[in-house]
């Protein structure tokens, strides 16, 4: 027999024997005996991610600034037809985020849409919204997503699953989309322009579901905004990205993040047999700020009343030593985005040719320059690349803040109010305005929790110009659908193609009856009222163009929490006092008046104390 | 039939209906549906998990040069007295036949691969075994066989070299207790597998992965794939060192150091994919900017830039001393190097060797794991059915759906099956320890499905005393009247008697009218 020396010299050279065939690679690769070739090499060409990144500047009226922060990547290119469990098959991913490619490719998601937005677009004032406003969402949180899926129910399943996972992702609410917050839109969110781009399907007997659900106001902070920073490879940590802090950028005026997802193959006829497909991500941060508020709390952590010599007065008014009338809004303004954001830019973004680029759109009487080791160095399109690795700022300065870049005009202004009194029925009421001198064509996307029940019967249109005064529903409204809630199941879904005359006012309205909830549907703050989405309104001529109202707050009757618990108790005791008397009625024994006095008459106190006296002097012998 | 009587009656009916329709009506209506679950069945399985079982492996030996027409009987004692001299927690045997080429051929044609023993004459005496299929070639000399020490060898070579992993798990230690289960990750059929190259700063990398997998890792995977399945992919993390940097100002830096500031906690990938095990491989260099030295305390071995080492149950950690320049292309010299330790990393990580003990011989080591993991599945679902029915027990008021007590039934079924495949010695091919394997992953899934059903946690927040709370004030008053009316009955027998007593005396008539006269008599209602 070998000795245990020779045993493990055998085991050790059968192992790394079977192992070398196992992986059909020869013995002298194995470490320590490779040193053939070189370990590292530098491109010279460079390395290129399809990623990108841009920060847009530009001052809005009234010293208000927005600041667009604007994100691109494209994920590794994949075949839909691959297996990961096919031992050949590996997933890559380089700029574009772990987090949300496995769950799209398990969820069957084409296109994915998630927007984060708070506060108060003043559109009168601002003009356009961002991006004309396709990147922006109601106030709270919305989700909208295409899925391909064997049936309606299959796609629920994975629209579900999706919402879960985000959920986690985003350390937002988005669990609670359920089946009664989810719709199918129909005529909105661009239906032909899906079939034109040709979403791919991956298995040609399936079907793309649109989903859309919000979720009306819900609170977005700082925790929502870390995901968002994690999924970007520069981490926060270089580019511009580095500007993005929690505690600043949600001290404003309005903010908005935003996720879009599509899914592209390189050729959409082929994919199915060996076409790559890739995902293209855009990531959104878009925030207004009112300048002179941030820079007050920079120089005043804790708000107290300015000092004589900081107070500007009204001249027009009367002032003196004890009164004064503040006068309007300064127009002169210096700041750096460092004082906006808190920090410097740290760095540019490295991984692709064309490095972090940041642009201001500013009139002649800005000045717009980038701050780079004390120096300052300005361009004649107000254009600023980041080339170098260090820290960058920009500064601006105006004398009239007021004059700002052109603004493009808002096609269309809408707003949508609740009318109507009392905890059982209430209105609807949305005004169209159309300012300019052209007809707008546009879709009108509307949902409505199962406890708004409407009466369609009630839409009234009406018409504020003398001019359209002979404007009926039809002449405005081109094709609509509607789909009836069913109690907790589902929301109403109200959508309308509808063409809005040049320099016309409308208002649409509506009635509804409140519902009552059961018990256990009101949260726990139910005196806060429901909030109700925003109505999304999506321009199809003349010019593409997105804008959502302001959400809505419903009061609906809430009921005394401890009634259950009372009812019980009342409905108890009567039957309690019914039984015991039928009982008593039952097995007691009925008496006489005479015998009852009798009965009476030998359990008196005195009639006993008597008998004992007897039975004492009974026995006395007296 | 008197009145006192008839109203004892209607009073006892009250009572009656009360206690014996009433009382368990509610009961009833109000009680929780809990599926009868076979308790017993499950508790004597938990106390003696494999009463039933009995391994039995057939191995078939054949000589090549001499004829040994009763090697196989004589084998089989050897064997089973080996067997024999220890203590076997779980009841195992192994079945020598004799060599029949057109069976196994036969067999062969149809995937099945036996365990085979050749017996080759040569100038010394030893063993090896084949490292792609179940063949273990023991060498004998002239004077082995005139001694007749032969058939001991075979079974010493089997039991303790072929048949290891059997002979430690089964026999010498603790089934689910061995001593690499620190290491180990939970045994899963499927397991996730990511490989990341971590970079401190944020200049561009690249690395030709793809290639390096597609030689190294696709065979390994195919050969793992009867025991475990796995999904790979790779990712470039940016700005991510692990935290190492913090360690930069530090003098004298152990690995202790290290493993206490390490932060794995970006890199868990188990939270993006569906796979419930998860292994990485984290390739980290450290940044440029913060260490552009490196980092102190990687020895350097030779050309060998970096170290490597284990955290358990994770995963393989590779750091690497020197920063990479801006676009730097990692190359498929130095990946070959590094995933070849992580493969060989990998077998300890799913506890198929240790680091003091490697494979004997993979296929056949791969084989034998089979059968154990299967055993241990089988041994982890009737846990989880103990720890089911000692919750159900605990929780009175847990409702047990329907659905509980089916798959309850059903892991029971296919334990039962897996125990016919494991004691079956026509049952010993590769095909069959693979089906046992599949069906044993199936009963620690169905297992687990019946423990986390979440229908059965619905009821617990509706708690007995909640329920008692509720109907009290129905019960409480009824209850009373019921009872005080009963009790008072029984009394009246007695005072109605004494009444009679009371009645007879003329003297007290007369005594009742004066006092009436008196006026003694007040209007104290004791008449209920």
């Amino acid at each position: 027999m070998l000795c245990n020396t020779m045993v493990s010299i055998v085991h050790t050279l059968l192992f790394l024997i079977g192992l070398a065939i196992a992986t059909e690679e020869p013995l002298n690769n194995a470490e320590g005996t490779n040193v053939s070739g070189q370990k590292f090499r530098i491109m010279e060409t460079g390395i290129q991610y399809p990623y990108e990144e841009h920060l847009n500047i530009r001052p809005l009226p009234h010293n208000h600034l927005l600041t667009s922060f604007e994100f691109e990547m494209n994920s590794e290119p994949f075949f839909p037809g691959d297996s990961s469990l096919d031992f050949d098959t590996y997933d890559h991913y380089t700029v574009f985020p772990k987090a949300i490619e496995p769950l799209l490719r398990r969820t069957d998601v084409k296109q994915l849409h998630l927007r984060f937005t708070r506060g108060y677009w003043d559109s009168e004032e601002w003009g356009r919204l961002p991006h004309d406003g396709f990147k922006s969402g109601g106030s709270g949180v919305e989700l909208w997503a295409l899925i391909e899926g064997s049936s309606k129910e299959d796609a629920f399943k994975k629209w579900k699953t999706l919402a879960n996972s985000l959920s986690g992702s985003f350390c937002a609410s988005i669990n609670f989309i359920d089946v009664s917050k989810t719709n199918y839109p129909v005529l909105s969110f661009n239906p032909q322009d899906r079939e034109e781009q040709g979403i791919p399907l991956f298995n040609p007997t399936n079907n793309l579901y649109l989903m859309h659900a919000s979720l009306a106001n819900e609170p977005i902070c700082t925790e929502n905004l870390t995901p968002l920073l994690k999924l970007l490879p520069s981490k926060g940590k270089s580019g511009i990205s580095s500007l993005l802090d929690g505690h600043k950028l949600f001290d404003s005026t309005w903010h908005n993040m935003a996720i879009d997802v599509k899914t592209k193959c390189v050729d959409n006829n082929h994919y199915l047999n060996n076409g790559e497909c890739f995902f293209e991500m855009e990531a959104n941060v878009d925030v207004v700020s009112h300048i002179p508020s941030v820079l007050a709390r920079n120089k005043n952590p804790i708000p107290k009343p300015l000092g004589g010599e900081d107070l500007y007065c009204d001249l027009s008014k009367p002032y003196d030593g004890y009164q004064c009338f503040p006068s309007p809004e300064t127009t002169e303004i210096q700041f750096s985005l460092s004082d906006l954001f808190g920090k410097n830019i740290s760095g540019s973004n490295d991984l692709s040719f064309t490095h972090s680029r940041i642009c201001v759109s500013i009139t002649d009487n800005w000045l717009a320059t980038i701050k780079m080791d004390e120096g300052l160095f300005g361009t004649d399109d107000n254009c600023f690349d980041l080339t170098e690795n260090r820290n960058y700022d920009i500064y601006m300065e105006s004398g009239s803040t007021n004059e700002v870049a052109q603004i493009d005009d808002v096609p269309i202004y809408v707003s949508r109010s609740l009318t109507g009194y009392g905890q059982d029925h209430g209105g609807l009421r949305t005004v169209f305005s159309n300012p300019t001198s052209k007809p707008v064509r546009l879709s009108y996307y509307e949902s409505l929790p199962w406890f708004m029940r409407i009466y369609l019967s009630t839409l009234e249109m009406e018409a504020t110009s003398e001019a359209h005064k002979n404007l009926t529903l039809n002449d405005i409204v081109e094709s609509r659908y509607y789909m009836p809630s069913i109690d907790r199941k589902r929301s109403t879904q109200l959508e309308f193609i509808m063409t809005i005359p040049a320099n016309c006012t409308i208002s649409l309205a509506y009635e509804f009856d409140k519902a009552l909830l059961h018990f256990t549907e009101y949260p726990p703050d139910a005196n806060h009222g429901f909030e109700i989405e925003s109505l999304i309104i999506t321009i199809l001529e003349p010019v593409p163009y997105q804008l959502r109202t302001a959400t809505l707050l419903v009061y609906l009757s809430t009921p005394d929490f401890s009634m259950p618990y009372n009812v019980i108790i009342i409905s108890s005791t009567i039957m309690g006092l019914i039984f015991g008397t039928l009982y008593n009625l039952i097995t007691k024994r009925m008496v006489t008046m005479e015998e009852a006095e009798n009965i009476l008459a030998t359990r008196s106190i005195k009639y006993k104390l008597m008998m004992l006296r007897q039975r004492i002097l009974s026995k006395l012998g007296l | 039939m008197s009145t006192l009587s008839l109203r004892k009656w209607v009073c006892a009916i009250f009572v009656l209906t009360y206690v014996v329709i009433g009382l368990p009506l509610w009961d009833r209506l109000t009680n929780i549906y809990r599926a009868p679950l076979p308790r017993d069945y499950i508790k004597s399985l938990h106390e003696n998990k494999f009463y039933d079982v009995h391994v039995t492996i057939p191995v078939y030996i054949r000589s090549d040069v001499y004829k040994f027409p009763d090697i196989h009987a004589a084998t089989q004692i050897q064997v089973n007295h080996l067997l024999n001299s220890k203590k076997q927690n779980v009841q195992w045997s192994l079945e020598i036949l004799l060599f029949n080429e057109t069976f196994i051929e036969l067999e062969k044609a149809q995937g099945r691969e036996y365990h085979i023993v050749t017996l080759q004459l040569d100038e010394f005496v030893g063993y090896n075994a084949a490292y792609d299929s179940k063949n273990t070639v023991v060498y004998f000399d002239d004077p082995t066989v005139a001694r007749n020490d032969l058939p001991f060898f075979v079974a010493q070579t089997l039991v303790e070299h072929t048949f290891n992993v059997e002979w430690g798990y089964l026999s010498n230690g603790d089934l689910m207790h061995s001593e690499h289960n620190a290491v180990a990750v939970n045994y899963n059929p499927e397991i996730h597998l990511s490989i990341n190259l971590l970079k401190g700063d944020g200049s561009p990398v690249d690395w030709e992965i793809e290639e390096t997998l597609k030689t190294y890792f696709t065979p390994f995977r195919r050969f793992l794939s009867p025991l475990v399945n796995f999904t790979v992919d790779t990712s470039v993390v940016y700005f991510n060192d692990l935290n190492l940097h913090s360690l930069n100002n530090t003098d004298n830096i152990t690995w202790t150091d290290v493993s206490h500031s390490i932060d794995l906690s970006e890199l868990s990938s188990m939270n993006y994919f569906s796979e419930d095990s998860a292994l990485n491989l984290a390739i980290v260099f450290p940044s440029k900017e913060t260490n552009p030295e490196g980092f102190s305390f990687v020895k350097v071995d030779g050309e060998q830039m970096w170290e490597s080492f284990i955290v358990p149950q994770w995963g393989v950690l590779v750091i690497n001393k020197m920063p990479l320049e801006a676009n730097t292309v990692v190359s498929k010299d130095y990946l070959d190097a590094v995933l070849y330790k992580f493969a060989n990393d990998l077998f300890e990580l799913l506890g198929l060797s240790t680091q003091f003990d490697s494979l004997f011989s993979p296929v056949i080591t791969i084989d034998s794991f089979k059968r154990i993991r299967a055993l241990q599945n089988m041994n982890k679902s009737v846990e989880t059915l103990w720890s089911l029915i000692k919750l159900t027990e605990q929780f009175k008021q847990m409702a047990i759906p329907r659905d509980v007590l089916e798959k309850v039934k059903e892991v029971l079924d296919i334990r039962l099956q897996i125990v016919e495949i494991l004691n079956n010695p026509a049952k010993g091919d590769d095909l069959s320890w693979d089906e046992a394997l599949n069906l044993s992953n199936k009963m620690v899934q169905r297992s687990e499905e019946a423990f986390f059903d979440g229908q059965m946690l619905k009821q617990n927040f509706f708690p007995q005393e909640h329920k008692l709370a509720v109907y009290m004030p129905l019960m409480g008053p009824i209850t009373i009247v019921l009872f005080t009316g009963f009790v008072s009955l029984f009394k009246e027998t007695e005072s109605g008697s004494k009444e009679k007593k009371e009645s007879l005396s003329e003297e007290e008539k007369k005594e009742v009218e004066e006092t009436k006269a008196v006026g003694a008599i007040e209007g104290v209602d004791e008449i209920n």
